[in-house]
């Protein structure tokens, strides 16, 4: 990848990536490898970008994607998603945000089933709800319903540990 | 819970340390990590050991005067390559950029059809390979002699009252069909079962992820 194309294409919409491979992960190994995947997989795809959406949601399209197949070996050297089934307490003290919580809200996001995630952080990324169905290829009728739905199960898992 | 989640989100990443970005190095040397060049990868190097593998064959049946075995299995195995290349060109054409819905469905799809035209394949190559082997066998020469025809010749003389079918035991020719029927039975099962206990898990989460999007669709 030429550092050009990183710091044109990539840095700039870091951010997004960021958030993303952080609601996907539990550790900061785990998430590096997110990021770096998510970059290569955007450096090689940049040939398939037409223009007929916002770069930022074809970058966000594709950091999702590859969210959501990414293989890592665990452990037990049996290939998983690395997303599928993470529990709160896996969570590494190092990897956490300094803002509590922002923490807290991204443990929660984690116990969500990994569609929920995903529609969470585009809302949360201020996104339309058809930007949430385009991204994710659903009907935009039925967004707005599965997000009071995953708010409701957020403020839940959140209940009396924010103030 | 008093702060609403929109609030924790915006102002939990106003802090400086939130959107650190990682230091990545060599990004374009590493060795990907993703599902489909993880498959890519596999397809690849499992297509080049086939070829090899029909070509070492092809030239050590020649030596060992079996050639017919090696043909067989060169062309069969010819045959399996060619049409693994075009579902390994499936999924090179599956594009990252879709909507996660396509894209899902997109490699579920492939996955989906690899397995089916595998298991086909499967049900086929092992009947096929141990038919070429007893062709091999039969055909190769002994002292002037097809081995085959001594063999019957042997059978005969030991054995007068044995049924022949086109000049072949009966009795032989009953233990090679049981024989390829089970392994026509079981061969694909074999891959099948083979590629559960891998992917199992992976297949499973597709299902799962697009039962979701399905079900935020409908």
């Amino acid at each position: 990848m030429s550092n050009d194309f990183y710091k044109i294409h990539i840095l700039p919409f870091s951010g997004i990536i960021i958030k993303l491979c952080r609601a996907y992960t539990n550790s900061q190994e785990d998430f590096e490898d997110y990021y770096q995947e998510v970059c290569l997989q955007i450096w090689r795809s940049k040939p398939n970008f037409r223009e007929e959406s916002e770069w930022s949601t074809w970058v966000y399209r594709i950091s999702l994607n590859v969210c959501l197949t990414l293989l890592k070996k665990r452990k037990n050297n049996k290939q998983h998603f690395v997303s599928d089934s993470i529990a709160s307490e896996e969570t590494e003290d190092s990897y956490a945000f300094s803002d509590e919580s922002l923490n807290l809200l991204y443990i929660a996001i984690r116990q969500l089933p990994e569609i929920d995630r995903a529609v969470i952080m585009l809302y949360l990324e201020e996104k339309s709800y058809q930007d949430i169905a385009n991204v994710i290829g659903t009907n935009p009728n039925n967004i707005g319903v599965r997000v009071s739905r995953i708010k409701t199960k957020l403020k839940t898992l959140l209940d009396g540990k924010i103030n | 819970m008093e702060k609403s989640i929109e609030k924790i989100w915006s102002e939990g990443f106003l802090a400086n340390d939130a959107l650190i970005v990682p230091k990545i190095n060599n990004l374009y040397e590493q060795k990907s990590i993703h599902i489909i060049d993880k498959f890519t990868r596999m397809f690849k190097i499992n297509l080049i050991s086939i070829v090899i593998f029909s070509f070492v064959l092809l030239v050590i049946t020649y030596i060992v005067d079996a050639f017919i075995t090696g043909l067989i299995v060169f062309i069969t195995l010819s045959i399996l390559v060619i049409i693994n290349k075009k579902l390994l060109n499936g999924l090179k054409a599956i594009d990252n950029s879709m909507s996660s819905y396509h894209y899902l469905k997109s490699f579920n799809q492939w996955m989906k059809t690899q397995i089916e035209t595998n298991k086909k394949i499967a049900s086929f190559l092992y009947p096929i390979v141990f038919i070429a082997i007893l062709l091999g066998a039969w055909f190769k020469d002994a002292n002037g002699e097809l081995l085959g025809e001594r063999l019957v010749k042997e059978v005969l003389y030991g054995f007068p009252d044995t049924y022949l079918v086109f000049g072949i035991p009966l009795i032989g020719i009953s233990v090679a069909l049981f024989i390829i029927a089970i392994l026509a039975i079981f061969g694909g099962k074999i891959y099948e079962f083979d590629l559960k206990i891998v992917y199992g898990r992976v297949l499973n989460k597709l299902d799962t992820l697009l039962s979701d999007l399905e079900y935020l669709n409908n």
